[in-house]
């Protein structure tokens, strides 16, 4: 198999492929409350969906969730409050407007966002605009000095359209606070009806489904009253009968990072740049806490009485430019939970089956991708270098920081 | 005439069709205007590109045809919304939402379709065909896409490449069946599929065509679907593989 070193691809794409097992639980129900499947290939399978993986990564508040990472970064991050300065006036102190001009749009626009703390740049709130924000803003910055081109009467009429739109401007300030932004940045944000005021989520998801045929057990209980006196009559105590399906599984799942998007909407430069000159260190950790969240944090449901956590036993991630493909279809026939003929674990078989589909599609299509796998050893592929799961999300995260 | 044939292959995808309420119905084909932005998704074209998303959409003949018919499955989504959602702008004016306080008691709850273990193929040209993007343009934005690419919807990421090649052929349904001839898929005597009225039949053998009329074509300023769109939908003999 062939696995290019990382130097040689554009880590345009990063695609992450998982494998977690979860025992004996209900992880995402439809509206009868049974569990999500998926009809595909030579069997019926269990599906988690998109939406729940997504609220559950984002949600999470362990010391990989992005909440963590805006804690630190609001003390840590300087780029996210100098951004007006870089992003919305910067670009027209090249051009005609008078430097006094520009000086007033910018001193209102700053102390708009920043109250008293603008002069302060340490002291300033971490607000991080994305490329719709920053865009909008400097056309309404552009139109403002193009109209007024008097110092003092751009000054005024920057006040007087900050004031204006004030309901507007403070709701873009609120969105714009680092964590609120930050998942923004990840998951997406949408005003339906104002394509250019929405944020695309940096990341697709898919569903995913187990690598076998389905296995559920439908669970019978009783809730028993045990307050009940039964020298009181005839009760026998039994408070309820129910039953719940339960599952167990073995899912694959797979991830796609579009990270020109990631730095775009974490610096506000155009997609296309993402190369350039700008300070990916925060894109580049967002793709370290996604890779732990995605091999840490169980989409779990009924936590109580089936304790459904565990940790991705197989975390490959492919880097490169190519249109991103699942590797689902290495399932497609699904893998049998008994093997009579050989001796080999369902995960050995699992890992078989990955191992040959990539292989086939390296063969026909001459993939470019690099790859860098953390596994444990029944679910280890020959031939791609592999480490823990630090090393994964570091790798991976040196892809961003230099492209 | 040169066609372009995608392979549209992947646990699950949609072809979204009228959504009214919470049902999110899909089609059986793939409508133009799915095309049109899935190929200005490759070329990283920004939503808001009205006139470039029009004249491409404007320009594309296309038909398509299910290779694997799969099973239509109905996902439950619930979304909390909240009375105090609210987003800026461009328009400088607040957007919120409506409705009084016992709209947002219980969850939004959400029906949405999708076609799990389906394969289909979509013929293309562009005509006029000398205009950029051209098709081998297009082609090479598929393989080396601006953005990930899917089918109807993000999670729905295809399972191959797109781009399975380019046919020459005289018309929509002779492309599919040259697609066909040389697809590798479990053959059946026939497939459904859809193509433009009037597009001859030529050299393929198609049964049961009924004409049908669609809205599947984006009003791209305005950000709906309108018009009217006439095609046909029938069977096409899938011809057994040249030995």
């Amino acid at each position: 198999m062939t696995t290019d070193p990382a130097s040689a691809v554009l880590p345009k794409f990063l695609q992450i492929h998982f494998l977690a097992a979860y025992p004996g639980a209900l992880l995402n129900r439809d509206d009868a409350g049974l569990a999500k499947r998926l009809p595909f290939g030579s069997a019926v399978r269990t599906r988690v969906s998109s939406q729940c993986l997504k609220r559950h990564w984002r949600v999470t508040d362990d010391r990989h969730g992005l909440r963590e990472l805006a804690k630190k970064e609001g003390v840590e991050g300087v780029r996210s409050k100098i951004a007006i300065e870089r992003e919305v006036t910067g670009p027209l102190r090249d051009r005609t407007f008078a430097k006094e001009a520009v000086d007033a749009v910018e001193h209102a626009f700053l102390t708009k966002f920043y109250g008293k703390n603008a002069k302060d740049k340490q002291q300033r709130q971490a607000l991080l605009f994305g490329r719709p924000e920053l865009t909008w803003m400097r056309q309404q910055a552009e139109r403002l000095l193009s109209e007024n081109p008097d110092a003092k009467a751009a000054g005024a009429a920057a006040e007087a359209w900050l004031k204006e739109e004030k309901a507007n401007l403070n709701q873009l300030r609120d969105q714009n606070v680092l964590a609120a932004s930050l998942e923004a940045a990840l998951f997406g944000r949408m005003v339906t009806s104002d394509t250019r005021a929405n944020r695309d989520a940096a990341i697709h998801v898919a569903h995913a489904f187990t690598v076998h045929a389905e296995q559920a057990e439908l669970d019978y209980f009783t809730v028993v009253d045990d307050l009940r006196d039964r020298e009181q009559g005839d009760d026998a105590g039994a408070a309820g009968v129910f039953d719940t399906e339960l599952t167990s599984g073995l899912y694959y799942g797979y991830v796609v990072v579009d990270v020109p998007l990631l730095v775009s909407n974490l610096t506000g430069c155009d997609r296309r740049d993402w190369r350039g000159e700008h300070d990916r260190a925060l894109a580049a950790q967002v793709v370290e806490h996604l890779i732990h969240l995605v091999a840490e944090v169980s989409p779990g449901a009924k936590l109580g009485s089936t304790a459904p956590y565990g940790r991705a036993e197989l975390m490959l991630v492919e880097a490169g430019d190519r249109q991103p493909r699942t590797l689902a279809n290495a399932f497609r026939e699904a893998v049998p939970t008994l093997d009579r003929d050989s001796n080999r674990s369902l995960a050995q078989r699992t890992a078989r089956a990955l191992t040959d589909h990539l292989a086939e599609m390296d063969r026909v299509y001459d993939t470019g991708e690099a790859r860098f796998q953390a596994a444990v050893a029944e679910l280890r592929i020959d031939g791609i270098p592999d480490g823990s799961l630090r090393e994964l999300a570091a790798w991976a995260g040196d892809l961003v920081r230099h492209p | 005439m040169r066609h372009l044939i995608l392979d549209l292959d992947a646990p699950l995808m949609s072809f979204g069709g009228d959504l009214v309420d919470a049902y999110g119905v899909v089609r059986d084909f793939p409508a133009k205007s799915m095309l049109a932005g899935l190929f200005a998704n490759a070329l990283g074209w920004e939503r808001y590109d009205a006139p470039a998303h029009a004249a491409l959409q404007d320009r594309l003949v296309m038909g398509s045809a299910r290779v694997a018919e799969g099973q239509r499955q109905r996902e439950f989504q619930t979304a909390k919304l909240e009375a105090n959602d609210r987003g800026w702008t461009t328009r400088g004016r607040v957007k919120g939402r409506a409705g009084g306080a016992d709209t947002y008691k219980s969850p939004h709850i959400r029906y949405r379709d999708m076609d799990a273990d389906a394969r289909v193929l979509i013929a293309c040209r562009l005509d006029p065909a000398g205009e950029a993007p051209t098709l081998d343009a297009l082609a090479a934005a598929l393989n080396r896409p601006e953005r990930p690419l899917f089918l109807g919807r993000k999670p729905f990421i295809p399972s191959r490449r797109l781009v399975l090649g380019v046919v020459e052929a005289a018309s929509i349904p002779e492309a599919l069946v040259a697609a066909l001839a040389g697809i590798d898929a479990p053959h059946r005597a026939q497939v459904r599929a859809q193509w433009p009225l009037r597009e001859a039949i030529g050299t393929a053998i198609a049964t049961g065509a009924q004409e049908e009329e669609l809205t599947d074509e984006r009003h791209w300023p305005a950000g709906v679907h309108a018009g009217l769109r006439r095609v046909m939908v029938g069977r096409l003999a899938w011809p057994e593989a040249a030995a």
